[in-house]
């Protein structure tokens, strides 16, 4: 068990090695992909492997002569590594309407990091209507053809099925990790549940599910940490969160039971269903309302509902908000979401995610104040 | 002897101690500047604190520490946080308090307080110094005047001027190009006390004003920034006889709780 968590960790730590060697060695085309929405399915059909971008751990230095500070850190580590040249391994990326400040982005990877293959797709916003999906289709249709063109590889309806099994299948692993949890809260550790989740990212899903079958009987043995202050985390739109904020959050005297973020249970919501029509299949989980996703535009769907029923479903005890410093959709969201938690006597306490400071003590006040609230002196 | 406990308070500009009687009477008090050391501030502040009393620290029977140095007291029994001790202690001076403003050396919070004096929500500014203590005395520093003269001038100001509140290196040139643009410096004292209230309002207004409203922590003490933060929300503050030792005095109620339950 130790091996794989630790394969996880030095994955997820330094994922440019890890896959420049897996490339080297299986000769074989590395996509990266926008965050949250993207079919990875189809890029893993068309014989390629899609890695979900990331945000580097070293502070932005010359990126910022082409991006503005205010831009949330996943942005500006993305541009970074780009004008650093460290994302040379990348044979092409595909971008997606996902926010004001992911928009700019292609132009700066273009010139910066120069990958042969480079696709934009226009997702909609939630509107009601069939229009929606016709038009999602046909956007899938177009990557889809696309991919086919670049690797000179056809993408059948039987290989697109067979990527949607393997990762439904990841789906149903990562799920299983989470009702594990959920069962014996403080059995997995915060940054442990991270590294599982983020690693299977920026890894080949066969693997992944390989070692997540090795891992779970693993799991199933180890006796949880003491019964403390049960608390739900969620946002950490497109990110990971520094693994010492989790920490720390579990020194204070509180477990994270479950939640809402997605290097967490979004990214393995929802499977895809099988048929004779996979990029229809594909295009009906983009369509899904839950978990709600600000930069879907619903807004029919209450975000604060959707994380209330986790807090309650747990007996959590309070929320933690990882908001990612300048993420607009998060933030545009948080007034509504904040006002609702207190409606419902839910106790909240927000921490901002920056990418290269994390003010460790000021954390740890907001934190222990917030602990004191819940559980007293 | 009876009873004794202690409350410690060891914030970024001053560290401040409090020793309280079974009785929850405040027997004494200290207030002295942190400097570098946190841990030799408390020991000194606690020690002043005990010599007026003719005691030490074998004398106490709890000991609470509290602010950003409060992990690093080796003498403290527990640590609380800051946000936890404000409201307690400002349910002490004024048990109908349910807003407490606390703005410190370096930072401020905002903390809804329930009638039992527990912290029940609250919002702080934690990432930068303007609108706190450091903020007031850099910017008296450009005016070239001491805290309780710039709090004494800003009340003649006749003219309506502003400066931004968001950024205090910011502030402190805009000062100087207004000193030198010929403003007098008692406009200018009470345009950087209103930059302050505006700030605070501005938190206030994340978890609601509801009344009545205290003010704690050093900058309580300065008369302009009361003034113009009442005028701006339109309530009087309550201000504790020596607002600095708020912080203090809660963590020497939890001591006091926790030694005698
Ligand atoms: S949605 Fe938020 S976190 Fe994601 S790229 Fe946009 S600003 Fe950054």
């Amino acid at each position: 068990m130790e091996r794989i968590l630790k394969k996880f960790f030095e994955l997820t730590a330094n994922p440019y090695g890890s896959l420049a060697e897996w490339k080297e060695k299986n000769k074989k085309k590395v996509i990266g992909c926008y965050p949250m929405q993207l079919p990875e399915e189809i890029i893993h059909a068309a014989g390629m492997l899609p890695v979900i971008i990331w945000r580097s751990n070293e502070p932005v230095t010359m990126g910022h002569a082409h991006i503005a500070p205010f831009n949330c850190g996943l942005t500006r580590s993305f541009v970074d590594d780009a004008v650093k040249g460290k994302l040379s391994f990348l044979d092409g990326v595909v971008f997606y309407r996902m926010c004001l400040q992911a928009q700019s982005l292609p132009f700066i990877i273009e010139r910066n990091a120069c990958p042969s293959y480079m696709e934009y797709l226009y997702l909609p916003a939630l509107y009601p209507g069939a229009s929606i999906r016709d038009y999602l289709i046909e956007e899938f249709e177009r990557l889809k053809k696309s991919l086919e063109e670049f690797g000179g590889q056809e993408i059948t309806v039987q290989s697109l099925n067979r990527s949607i099994s393997v990762y439904n299948r990841n789906r149903r692993l990562l799920a299983e990790v989470y009702a594990l949890r959920r069962e014996k809260p403080g059995l997995i550790k915060g940054r442990e549940m991270q590294a599982i989740v983020n690693s299977s990212m920026l890894m080949p899903k066969e693997e992944h599910n390989r070692l997540l079958e090795e891992l779970i009987p693993e799991l199933k043995k180890r006796s949880p940490a003491d019964q403390k202050v049960r608390v739900v985390i969620y946002g950490g739109l497109c990110q990971t969160v520094q693994p010492e904020v989790l920490d720390l959050i579990e020194s204070l005297g509180m477990v994270i039971v479950d939640d809402d973020m997605y290097v967490g249970s979004r990214y393995f919501a929802n499977e895809v269903e099988a048929s004779e029509k996979p990029v229809e299949s594909l295009a009906n989980r983009y369509l899904k309302k839950l978990p709600p996703c600000p930069t879907k535009g619903d807004w029919e769907t209450d975000w604060t509902d959707y994380v209330i029923e986790i807090v309650k479903r747990n007996k959590a005890q309070g929320v933690i908000t990882m908001l990612v410093k300048f993420c607009p959709p998060h933030l545009c969201y948080y007034p509504d979401l904040k006002r609702k938690f207190a409606e419902h006597g839910i106790p909240e306490v927000l921490i901002e995610l920056e990418h290269e400071v994390i003010s460790l003590e000021q954390t740890r006040t907001r934190l222990q104040s917030f602990i004191e609230i819940i559980g007293g002196v | 002897m009876s009873l004794m406990v202690a409350g410690v308070d060891i914030g970024s500009l001053c560290t401040k101690t409090v020793i309280l009687s079974a009785e929850r009477k405040i027997l004494s008090f200290n207030i002295l500047r942190s400097g570098a050391v946190y841990r030799g501030a408390a020991e000194s502040s606690l020690n002043e604190a005990l010599k007026t009393l003719g005691f030490n620290i074998k004398d106490l029977k709890y000991v609470v520490s509290t602010g950003y140095g409060r992990a690093r007291v080796p003498f403290a029994d527990a640590e609380v946080t800051e946000i936890t001790c404000h409201a307690r202690g400002a349910n002490y001076f004024f048990p109908e308090v349910r807003t407490v403003i606390d703005i410190g050396g370096q930072d401020s919070k905002v903390i809804r307080v329930n009638e039992t004096g527990q912290a029940v929500r609250f919002v702080m500014n934690d990432k930068c110094a303007a609108g706190t203590g450091r903020f007031l005395e850099v910017m008296a520093g450009a005016l070239g005047v001491d805290l309780e003269e710039m709090s004494e001038i800003a009340l003649y100001a006749h003219e309506d001027i502003e400066v931004s509140s968001t950024c205090t290196v910011f502030a402190e040139s805009e000062i100087i190009s207004l000193l030198a643009g010929g403003y007098e410096k008692r406009e200018i004292a009470a345009a950087i006390y209103k930059a302050i209230a505006r700030r605070i309002t501005g938190l206030t207004g994340q978890i609601g004003l509801v009344e009545k409203v205290a003010m704690t922590g050093g900058v309580a003490k300065s008369g302009g920034v009361v003034r113009a933060l009442e005028k701006k929300l339109g309530v009087a503050l309550l201000i504790p006889p020596e607002p600095q030792i708020v912080g203090a005095c809660g963590a020497a109620l939890i001591a006091r709780e926790k030694a005698l339950p």
